[in-house]
């Protein structure tokens, strides 16, 4: 009775640009903790192999040291992991494979299955036929040959291919690898264990895509997991078991602020989110100088909470109240000017007038704050 | 607001109480000369305002050394229908007591409330000075400080605006200016003052721009490194697909076969080559064939041509025998008249010889006879010349001797006179009996003698008288004298002679004698100058020659009358000569002719006689036979040698030998083509694969992505301070703007108030005031143009009278606003000049209408036309 870890598209060495850099190193640190969780669960559950389903690495040229790390970070599970190029990785005349065996860093338990030969462990009972990508993108479907492939009867036979089902994922894929929806039945597959998509898919009861096992963009399909798969015997359906692994959810938020009493409701949205996230928070509607003080303030207090706060606050329309202008006692043009730059918040300029008006609203607080400690 | 009474004491000069009641609304005088108080009652005012009562830094309110006083400044003054009244003491009694309508503010109180009204601030900290007066400060001019505008506009700002802002409105604010200072503080520190970007934003846009470069180098070397591993996984494989075909070994096998059939042509070539060779030589052989066979036929016609030529020669040498015998007779003709020619030539010679001689005999006949008279002549004279020669050998005498013997007579004359003289004269003068001797001789009578030598005197009976004569020149004449007589007599033996004149008549003979030598010897010489024997010589040749011709001529025939002259014989012998010579020479060439002719002939008859025999050579016939076979065998042979070449050109042509030369050519190279790119293949796959495995080891997409990332963060950076920049520059304008505008509308009511007083002083004329509401500009008109003068730069008076117009202006903006004013003026308008003082009297005059005045001044004559009533300052302390 074999049992699997499924997993695909660790994509490591992948960068977030778009975050501040301590927050992008921990989110880049967090793929390869990713490995080292699944290597522990592997070994916990005994399985009689890992499988990759492609993209593990997210370029060609990573550093060697990333390459290592990467390795040393499978060192928990000393079982066999089946490994096969994606897009990402494909086994070119040179690629990031032929580096790590340069480099010796693939210990003799990773099996890197880059071309498509029957892979055999009669011992344990199964047969797998890889589908590892040569090219960068193929237009044929690299599973054809499990049709044709010969393998000792009586034996589990596991497919393990990188890329998307026809007909099923129409869109949002990563590459135009395609892969017969079909195939495990017209190859009499057992299971086939697929990567490229990064939420968890089930397709048909022979036919998964894990799913990355760290989230890596704002969409809610369902990744973070691995998938345990037990094979009773040979022809069986298999069992899936969709495991959590993830640590860090990604959360996006698109808010309204119409009164000031929104804010305090903002707050504890916030807090309902978990930890770890990372939190793309969008604002809409409008808001005081005053309330946008009070808005900053709220905004800094979740910033150290989550793994990553980013926010846009290019919505948010900033009024000035008369309670505004008496508070920062912005007499004479001054406060003349302060309607002005309301005004123009909707035209051309109006980032600059609402700009401008922030800092002409946070210049009078500051000179109060001086006054009041005279 | 309006001053009522004012009362001091124990304040500097005024120990005692002075006290001023009933100031007027409008215009208060105050005259008196220096030192008589005006200052101190200013200063009176000055302090109750402006001086803290509890400050102890107003010492000098209290009189000369009276340390004791405490200054007591009463004042009543009435503001917006109430009564105010404030008393201040200071130092020793330190009191502040505001009543305001019955309502009292002591102390602090008090002066707040009187600073509020006024506006003006309290020293912190010692006494009150300038920068705290506010609006007093502007329009209470302390003495000396008229011309100044400036500084007192500049402390009074604050309060101008606060108190002129009320007019305005919403429009003053009173925290802008400090806005805009830190607007502008926080602009230019992103921005610079034209608006380019400096700072940490000009730092984020360098930035964004290098990391832009930075990433655009490595994504090109990550295409790079993708193209690389595109080629690599293109040359492994060509590479596979090279080795299964192993093209180059295709290529030389096809080669070689194509070597093989183009050997076998070759091959063909070499026996065509052999063909054509002996096609050749059979052709060589017809030829000469038919050439043996032509000269047969030739020879016949040759023979015929030798006999024409033959009996050709034969006749012309016939023709040149003929012409022989008229030849040599013309020859011997010319012989035999040249052999006369020359006879006649001979004896026309001879006769011109004999002529010639006769000539010759008759010069030596007439030579004969003059030799002959000139030789008898020379004998007669050559006897004389002997004789006299002779002659003068027997006078043999010396001219130069005789000369010498003329000389000593002379001298010896000379000395004897001379001794005459000088010698001792003894003189005698005997009695007639008696002698003496002298000298051995007998001296008697009377006698006188000459001594010149020693001479003894003997006189018998007595003795011997010895007379010497004195001085040696006695001795030295006599002497001398003997001498010559001695050279005298040699002399005269010499020339055997007795006498000079001997000597002298004998020295004349002979010099005649000489002279007649001398032309004989001349005479001769002409006669016979080689001497007579040679004269006589010639004579006897000259006969001799005489003699000789004479036989000569004897042996030549007489010349007869008609004998040619020479000439003409000599030109007879030449034309014979020639024709002579012309005859031998036509006797030469015919018998050239003849033997040349000869020759030819014999030539002529030998070829025939050669190519005759020839002919008629038995063997000729079969040769010629044999030759007419051998051509036939020739042409047989030339045709089936045609035919072969011919088949076989066509086969060889066939097999294209030049085109399997190429096939050789082009297969091998296409092999080795095929193994040069194989190998170069294999050098490229090294290449790129080090290049890749070197490229690979940098992480190139990991740094990519990192770059990216720093890239992404520059951005934002460089975005947040561009927004930052452009909304402070927003604000920084429209905060600018907004301020300008309340100034033009501060501006506007002010230069309208200035340009009131102006008229009075200049028509025309406008003070422009700054932003800061400070007199700028003066423009006048004058002479039809615009003068425009800097208020600095006006003279000081003009400077005074256009402050103290602009403090005027500034009080009405106050009264207008509502606000308190009082004008207070210490000597004022000292520098003006009569007429602009007139006016600047006016002005006040019309401020008065509004405004009260306290003028004080020390010239009262200056101010006697203001209207008002002096007070005497003087008269006041009485």
């Amino acid at each position: 009775m074999p049992r699997f870890l499924h997993t695909a598209d660790w994509q490591i060495g992948r960068q977030y640009s778009k975050f501040a850099p301590d927050d992008a190193v921990a989110l880049a640190e967090a793929r390869l903790t990713a490995v080292e969780r699944i290597a522990e669960l592997a070994d916990q559950e005994a399985v009689d192999a890992v499988l990759v389903a492609g993209d593990v690495f997210d370029a060609q040229t990573v550093s060697d040291r990333t390459i290592r790390r990467l390795f040393n970070a499978m060192a928990a599970y000393t079982g066999p992991w089946l490994l096969i190029s994606g897009n990402h990785d494909a086994a070119l005349a040179e690629s990031v494979w032929t580096r790590a065996q340069r480099l010796g860093a693939v210990p003799d338990n990773a099996h890197l299955a880059l071309a498509p030969d029957v892979l055999e462990f009669i011992e344990a009972g199964f047969v797998v036929l890889p589908a590892p990508l040569t090219q960068r993108h193929t237009q044929p479907d690299l599973t054809n040959w499990f049709d044709r492939a010969e393998t000792p009867a009586g034996l589990v036979c596991i497919g393990l291919a990188h890329g998307s089902i026809q007909g099923v994922l129409a869109e949002d894929v990563d590459s135009p690898n395609p892969i017969a929806a079909d195939r495990a039945a017209t190859a009499q597959l057992d299971y086939l264990a697929l990567g490229d998509w990064h939420g968890t898919k089930r397709i048909n009861a022979r036919t998964w895509y894990s799913g990355t096992p760290e989230q890596d963009r704002f969409k809610g399909n369902d990744p973070g997991n691995v998938l345990l798969v037990d094979i009773p015997e040979a022809g069986a359906e298999p069992r899936v078991d969709v495991r959590a692994i993830g640590q860090h959810p990604w959360i996006q938020m698109t808010e309204r602020l119409t009164v000031s009493s929104d804010l305090d409701q903002l707050v504890t949205k916030l807090k309902q989110q978990p930890e770890k996230a990372v939190v793309a928070l969008r604002l809409e509607g409008e808001i005081s100088l005053l309330g946008k003080q009070q808005l900053e303030d709220t905004l800094s207090v979740a910033e150290a909470r989550f793994r990553s706060l980013g926010y846009d606050l290019s919505d948010l329309r900033l009024l000035a109240t008369e309670e505004d202008i008496a508070a920062l006692h912005a007499d004479g043009y001054v406060g003349q000017l302060i309607n002005e730059l309301r005004d123009e918040q909707e035209g051309d300029d109006g980032e600059a007038a609402r700009d401008a008006m922030a800092i002409l609203a946070s210049m009078l607080l500051e000179k109060q704050a001086r006054g009041g400690g005279e | 607001m309006r001053l009522l009474r004012l009362k001091a004491e124990q304040l500097r000069q005024f120990r005692e109480p002075v006290e001023i009641e009933d100031l007027d609304a409008g215009i208060n005088l105050f005259t008196g000369p220096n030192e008589s108080g005006k200052s101190t009652l200013v200063r009176a005012i000055r302090a109750a305002f402006f001086e803290r009562h509890k400050s102890s830094s107003v010492d000098d309110l209290q009189p000369w050394g009276d340390s004791a006083s405490a200054p007591t400044v009463e004042l009543d003054f009435e503001w917006q229908g109430q009564s105010w009244r404030l008393v201040k003491s200071f130092l020793k009694k330190k009191r502040c007591d505001l009543t305001v309508d019955g309502t009292v503010y002591s102390g602090d109180e008090g002066e707040e409330k009187l600073s509020s009204l006024l506006g003006y601030e309290y020293a912190a900290k010692g006494a009150s000075q300038q920068r705290h007066w506010g609006i007093p400060g502007l329009l209470w001019v302390e003495q000396g400080t008229g011309q100044e505008i400036q500084a007192p506009v500049g402390y009074a700002g604050q309060h101008l605006k606060a108190a002129l802002g009320g007019n305005l409105g919403e429009m003053t604010s009173s925290t802008g200016d400090e806005l805009i200072n830190q607007v502008a503080k926080e602009r230019s520190s992103l921005l610079t003052g034209t608006g380019r970007p400096t700072g940490s934003y000009a730092q984020a846009l360098a930035d964004e721009q290098g990391l832009q470069g930075q990433l655009s180098d490595i994504q090109g070397r990550v295409r790079e490194y993708r193209e690389h591993v595109d080629r690599l996984g293109q040359l492994r494989d060509e590479q596979a697909r090279a080795e299964a075909d192993r093209l180059w070994e295709t290529y030389r096998q096809q080669a070689k076969e194509a070597e093989g059939r183009l050997a076998e042509v070759m091959a063909w070539q070499k026996d065509q080559d052999r063909d054509q060779q002996a096609l050749e030589e059979c052709q060589t052989s017809i030829q000469t064939t038919l050439d043996l066979l032509n000269g047969f036929q030739g020879q016949q016609a040759e023979l015929a041509r030798r006999q024409d030529e033959k009996v050709k020669e034969e006749l012309a040498q016939a023709d040149l025998e003929a012409r022989k015998p008229a030849r040599e007779k013309a020859l011997a003709e010319a012989v035999q008249a040249h052999e006369a020619a020359r006879k006649t030539l001979k004896l026309a010679q001879q006769h011109q010889q004999r002529r010639e001689w006769a000539r010759e005999r008759e010069g030596i006949e007439a030579d004969l006879e003059s030799d002959t008279a000139k030789l008898a002549r020379a004998r007669e004279l050559h006897s004389v010349l002997l004789e006299n020669r002779q002659k003068r050998q027997s006078l043999d005498i010396d001219p130069q001797v005789v000369e010498r013997l003329k000389d000593v007579t002379s001298e010896l004359d000379r000395l004897a006179i001379q001794q005459d003289a000088v010698s001792t004269r003894l003189q005698f003068d005997l009695t007639d009996d008696q002698s003496v001797t002298l000298d051995g001789k007998k001296v008697v009578g009377r006698s006188e003698h000459l001594l010149i030598e020693p001479g003894e005197v003997a006189i018998k009976g007595v003795g011997t008288l010895r007379v010497l004569p004195g001085g040696e020149d006695v001795a030295e004449i006599a002497r001398a004298r003997q001498n010559l007589t001695d050279e005298q007599e040699s002399l005269l033996s010499r020339l055997r002679v007795t006498s000079l004149a001997e000597a002298e008549g004998r020295l004349s003979q002979l010099r005649e004698l000489q002279q007649a030598i001398q032309r004989d010897e001349s005479l001769l010489n002409e006669s016979a100058p080689e001497g007579l024997e040679a004269l006589s010589d010639r004579l006897r040749l000259r006969q001799a020659r005489k003699d000789e011709l004479a036989s000569q001529m004897q042996a030549l025939p007489e010349q007869d009358d008609n004998s040619l002259s020479l000439s003409r014989a000599e030109t007879r012998l030449e034309s014979a000569q020639q024709a002579l010579e012309a005859a031998e020479a036509a006797k030469q060439k015919l018998t050239g002719d003849f033997s040349l002719a000869e020759q030819s002939l014999n030539r002529a008859k030998k070829e025939w006689e050669r190519l005759n025999n020839e002919l008629q050579a038995p063997d000729r016939k079969q040769r010629q036979k044999q030759a007419e076979n051998r051509l036939i065998d020739l042409r047989v042979k030339q045709r089936s040698l045609n035919e072969k070449l011919l088949e076989r050109n066509k086969q060889i042509e066939q097999a294209k030998p030049a085109v399997l030369e190429q096939d050789v050519e082009r297969l091998n190279r296409s092999a080795d083509a095929a193994e040069q790119q194989e190998k170069k293949r294999s050098r490229e796959l090294i290449q790129i694969q080090a290049r890749l495995e070197a490229a690979g080891a940098e992480g190139l997409e990991e740094q990519s992505a990192e770059l990216g990332s720093e890239l992404e963060h520059a951005i934002r950076r460089r975005r947040e301070l561009e927004r930052r920049a452009k909304a402070l520059d927003l604000l920084n304008t429209r905060l600018r703007e907004h301020r300008l505008e309340l100034t033009r509308q501060l501006q506007e009511p002010l230069q309208r108030h200035l340009n009131h007083y102006l008229q009075l002083l200049f028509p025309e004329a406008s003070l422009e005031v700054d932003e800061n509401l400070i007199p700028e500009v003066l423009i006048r008109q004058g002479h039809g143009v615009e003068e425009r003068g800097k208020f600095e730069e006006l003279s000081f008076g003009a400077r005074e009278q256009m402050a103290l117009i602009s403090r005027l202006a500034y009080a009405d903006l106050l009264l207008e606003a509502g606000r308190p004013t009082l004008i207070i003026l210490d000597d004022a308008l000292v520098h003006s000049d009569a007429a602009r003082l007139g006016a600047m009297k006016r002005v006040l005059y019309d401020a008065a209408q509004r405004h009260q005045i306290l003028l004080f001044t020390c010239h009262p004559d200056n101010w006697r036309d203001l209207g008002v009533t002096a007070r005497d300052v003087e008269v006041l302390q009485g």
